[in-house]
């Protein structure tokens, strides 16, 4: 994807644009609102992700003006601002998606996925299937059935959301953050251990009995599934 | 329909007006006094006039001779005591007592009302003599319906009037009781701007937007410098935060960032601690079910509790639905099964009754006299400092309390433990 990115912190500036580039997305940076404006005015990207406060012109002004000339590129929020009422700014002025700092670079590259399939016509045959599968472990949506080496597995409703969100990312990280707003629906940290117990009963079922694990935790960053 | 409930609302309040209240009042002591003094007067004014009747029979009496004067004319009857022939029969009865006004159920001689006392003729010989009342009846109608003319006309002016005051001075206490829901529902913008006829009720509505105005700069000032101050250490969170994901994987750098992740959590929770309590109206609120409400905290937090080999049960009656900020209840609550997580005994119990949710432990509980201090942002009691955690869990519910209305208590569980209680009923 060709992804404009506007955030004046010379620190996480080149970090989410080095980021980016790495997942082979094209990154054009900006540090200044004006520039950013007349870039994305200029020229076709497929993702703007925004700053609020730059210097120039805030993030929000910047895509305030895209909006009223008909712009409808995709836009995810990227600030400090964490209020409800920056929220519902960010999203009046057409925001499509809004991140708090501080972030795992994992969020970031999840929600400019999510936006990119979304900009692709909707969530694809991924979306689709009916049986999630990896390796010797199947995940069938429509039965709620879960077998692992032809052993059937009994998953409580939470426990089978979660398996199903880890089955459609295989290989990336997922972190906490992302499993409580995914799968509990909870904007902010029960500061009980949800996650952690639900993890923790979920291989029990499906890593405990087999000779490999699927989920492994990858300490203070969060979870990976597959091999 | 809304002019009649609208109509319905102002008689509604009109009965709340202590103006009206006072009018009604006043006028219904006037109304007690005109009846006393209208009853003395006429009973007074009957006296007299038959004291007055009395005395001239008895004079008219002594200056005849009955064998000469007696008769029955339309003006008077005289007649000896022992031939009442003739006569109706309260005469005799009269003459019985001795004499008083009678009342005929007809007319004798155009009157129906006749004064009879017994009196002595010139010659001394005991004679009735009765005249007529008519006249003098007419007079104390006339008199008694012009005391209760002008009684009933006062009664009504001063209710005319106590009501004119009344919806008068409701309009403007309605007006101020607006402004004030207003203010409280969130609206700091909310004025009475109402100010002409100088008096009391003014100077209060003059000091209510002065309190107004000043509360809406307070308050914008304070989102500025939450505002600021998210701004400030968030993004050296996010910069550290950078950091440490640039480093290389291990252990060093996974501890580091759960350091980093702990550390922008309590921020995040005193922001929202802040935002909750510097939030007005009720944006967002929706019809929440108590007992759903219950259940999904059951099913996020049963499984968590158990692992710590302790129990978490439910208690639901006749629940309740309640206007509020589903997420916030549930981090609310989830705040308070944590502490009972980690305070607390091994039997958690959640209880919903009607408007009323509470999380009880069986634990060591909490001294009485430290209630008022943990609920205050960052204080942790002596005895918990060495288990994790900011001391931000009660105040953050609070927050959501006050911001829901509701009531938070604290008391001491049966037979032992703490009890904490949201109560949405006083609302």
């Amino acid at each position: 994807m060709r992804i404009l990115l506007l955030e004046d912190d010379k620190q996480l500036g080149p970090w989410i644009a080095g980021g980016l580039r790495e997942e082979g997305h094209v990154v054009d940076h900006f540090e200044d609102g004006k520039d950013a404006l007349m870039a994305a005015m200029g020229q076709e990207f497929d993702l703007l992700i925004l700053d609020r406060m730059v210097p120039g012109l805030d993030g929000l002004a910047v895509l305030k003006s895209l909006r009223a000339s008909k712009n409808v590129t995709p836009a995810l929020f990227l600030t400090a601002l964490a209020e409800v009422d920056a929220r519902v700014e960010g999203f009046d002025a057409g925001g499509d998606d809004y991140l708090t700092k501080p972030f795992a670079f994992v969020e970031l590259s999840a929600r400019v996925s999510a936006l990119g399939r979304r900009r692709d016509g909707g969530e694809s045959e991924e979306a689709a299937q009916t049986v999630l599968r990896h390796g010797d472990l199947s995940l069938d949506l429509l039965s709620r059935r879960c077998e692992r080496q032809g052993q059937g597995i009994d998953l409580m409703a939470k426990e089978f959301k979660l398996l199903e969100y880890f089955m459609r990312r295989p290989g990336r990280l997922v972190t906490r953050t992302m499993l409580l707003e995914q799968v509990w629906d909870m904007s902010f940290d029960p500061t009980t251990s949800v996650v952690e117990t639900h993890i923790s009963r979920l291989r029990t079922k499906i890593d405990k009995p087999f000779e490999t694990a699927l989920l492994r935790t990858r300490r203070g960053e969060g979870y990976v599934f597959g091999q | 329909m809304s002019l009649v409930n609208r109509l319905w609302d102002r008689i509604k309040w009109l009965r709340r007006s202590s103006m009206l209240r006072l009018s009604l009042l006043l006028s219904s002591i006037s109304a007690v006094g005109f009846v006393v003094a209208i009853f003395v007067a006429l009973t007074l004014g009957q006296n007299a006039i038959e004291r007055r009747v009395d005395a001239t029979l008895t004079a008219l009496a002594r200056a005849a001779v009955l064998e000469d004067a007696q008769g029955d004319t339309p003006s008077m009857i005289l007649r000896p005591l022992d031939n009442l022939r003739g006569l109706p029969m309260p005469f005799a009865r009269a003459v019985a007592r001795g004499g008083g006004t009678i009342d005929l159920d007809r007319n004798l001689f155009r009157s129906d009302v006749w004064r009879v006392l017994v009196a002595h003729d010139s010659n001394d010989v005991p004679v009735m003599v009765a005249i007529p009342l008519e006249e003098s009846d007419q007079a104390r109608e006339l008199l008694a319906s012009i005391l209760w003319t002008t009684a009933g006309l006062v009664i009504a002016l001063t209710l005319v009037i106590g009501f004119a005051a009344g919806i008068v001075a409701q309009r403007r206490v309605v007006r101020i009781n607006e402004t004030l829901g207003r203010l409280a529902a969130g609206d700091l913008t909310a004025r009475t701007g109402h100010q002409r006829s100088k008096d009391d009720l003014d100077d209060v509505a003059r000091q209510l937007d002065l309190t107004a105005a000043e509360l809406e700069r307070l308050v914008s000032q304070t989102r500025h410098l939450s505002a600021s101050i998210a701004h400030d250490l968030r993004t050296p969170l996010a910069r550290l935060r950078a950091q440490l994901e640039m480093l290389p994987p291990g252990d060093g750098r996974g501890a580091a960032l759960e350091e980093a992740t702990r550390l922008s959590g309590i921020f995040d929770t005193i922001m929202r601690v802040a935002r909750i309590e510097a939030a007005q109206g009720n944006d967002g609120f929706k019809t929440v079910a108590l007992d759903d409400l219950a259940q999904e905290l059951m099913e996020i937090f049963g499984p968590v509790v158990e692992d710590e080999n302790k129990q978490l049960q439910i208690d639901v009656t006749t629940p309740a639905q309640v206007q509020a900020d589903r997420q916030m209840l549930v981090q609310a609550m989830a705040n308070l099964i944590q502490n009972a997580l980690v305070h607390g005994g091994d039997q958690i119990t959640l209880l919903v009754h009607g408007h009323v949710l509470s999380v009880s432990d069986n634990g060591p509980g909490v001294d009485p006299t430290q209630f008022k201090e943990i609920i205050k942002p960052m204080v942790r009691l002596e005895t918990s400092r060495t288990t994790d955690g900011s001391g931000l869990g009660l105040a953050l519910v609070r927050a959501v309390a006050d911001r829901h209305g509701a009531t938070l208590k604290l008391s001491q569980n049966s037979p032992s433990g703490l009890r904490v209680t949201l109560n949405f009923a006083d609302l």
